[in-house]
């Protein structure tokens, strides 16, 4: 634990030091892998376009706030602030500012610019106040993307295993 | 994998299906040719990420959730096999019988649970161990690009965050000397079992 956090502050340390304008970023984001073309250069946090916002997680940035359904997070966004901030007339989303909101575990490899996040508590706030089965998208081996929705109306024996 | 399909054969309806999910960050290569195999008819998913185990706080494999008509947990956290192997070294035949009657009488049947003890069976995982998930994740994609320090780095970093989890564990030893179930494995299960923990999540029956 303890050399893993050191290593964590050196990377960050070197990327501080080492950023470069408009740096790329790549998004590990539940089964997504999205590429973030440009991002602001920060030490430790992962600043991307409205655009990009939306391509990694689904929010969307409005007037009122970063919002996913009825769920928005305000932001201002007419002054700088620890959420958004402006650069040249180009608008900069806290992607991880806005995980820690959220109190979404996320962790980065600062050194290649890989961003990975957890899944958001909201999503399981139900599973454990209430023992409703967590959602989820994945695909199978033909490619068909499977949701634990698609079932409703059936039970479902749902079953993990492994070759190792 | 052969007798789960043996047992969808016979129960499957329009009210009920298996759902196999495989925890295998080597994917179609790994875990492809068992599901080959056993001829699986059922809902086959291979989960490089472990999302499953992370997302409904499993901390082995095999294990098993049942999910009713409404999307709610009926029984979660339970360590499951189809019959038992090998003579009985390990697996269980008291399993399946349970699954026959929930899938006849539903809710009436008496080895659905309550909220209350769903919600007990729920594995409790610390803000620390959540961190696991991303970074496991993070090692996954190096794993995949065939970067091994650095996918060792994270996968190293998932088990110091969540000890709990032996999917973590196992996964990274299938790709070194010993393997998933050679001495590091037998020694660890060994400390956990003298402790009074447990390897396999009870099955309670």
């Amino acid at each position: 634990m303890n050399s893993s956090k050191k290593i964590g502050l050196v990377f960050g340390a070197l990327c501080f030091s080492s950023v470069v304008s408009g740096q790329s970023a790549v998004v590990l984001y539940n089964e997504r892998v999205v590429e973030v073309d440009q991002t602001l250069p920060d030490a430790r946090d992962l600043w991307v376009k409205p655009e990009d916002l939306t391509r990694i997680n689904d929010f969307v940035l409005k007037p009122e706030g970063a919002c996913l359904e009825e769920l928005c997070i305000p932001v201002l966004q007419d002054r700088d602030s620890d959420m958004f901030v402006t650069r040249s007339n180009q608008g900069w989303f806290n992607v991880t500012g806005l995980a820690d909101k959220l109190q979404q575990a996320h962790m980065a490899d600062y050194n290649d610019g890989i961003w990975s996040f957890g899944t958001m508590p909201l999503e399981r706030q139900s599973f454990f106040s209430a023992g409703e089965a967590p959602e989820f998208e994945l695909p199978d081996r033909d490619g068909n993307i499977v949701r634990l929705s698609d079932f409703r109306g059936k039970k479902v024996l749902l079953l993990t295993w492994a070759s190792w | 994998m052969p007798v789960w399909q043996s047992i969808y054969d016979e129960l499957k309806s329009d009210s009920f299906e298996i759902i196999s999910v495989a925890q295998d960050a080597g994917g179609e290569e790994a875990a492809g040719a068992i599901f080959d195999d056993a001829n699986v008819s059922y809902t086959s998913i291979i989960d490089v990420n472990h999302h499953i185990s992370s997302l409904y706080n499993l901390l082995n494999v095999p294990s098993g959730v049942w999910i009713d008509e409404a999307g709610k947990i009926a029984r979660i956290n339970e360590g499951t096999y189809a019959k038992t192997h090998f003579n009985g070294a390990w697996g269980t035949d008291d399993y399946v019988p349970i699954v026959r009657d929930w899938v006849a009488n539903g809710a009436d049947s008496p080895y659905v649970w309550d909220s209350e003890k769903v919600r007990e069976n729920i594995f409790q995982r610390t803000p620390e161990a959540e961190m696991a998930q991303p970074a496991f994740r993070l090692g996954t994609f190096y794993f995949t690009r065939d970067n091994d320090e650095k996918a060792e780095r994270y996968w190293s970093l998932a088990q110091e965050l969540d000890p709990d989890s032996w999917n973590y564990l196992r996964q990274d030893l299938q790709y070194e000397d010993g393997g998933s179930a050679g001495p590091e494995w037998s020694e660890r299960r060994e400390r956990i079992e003298g402790a009074g923990g447990t390897y396999y999540a009870p099955l309670e029956i």
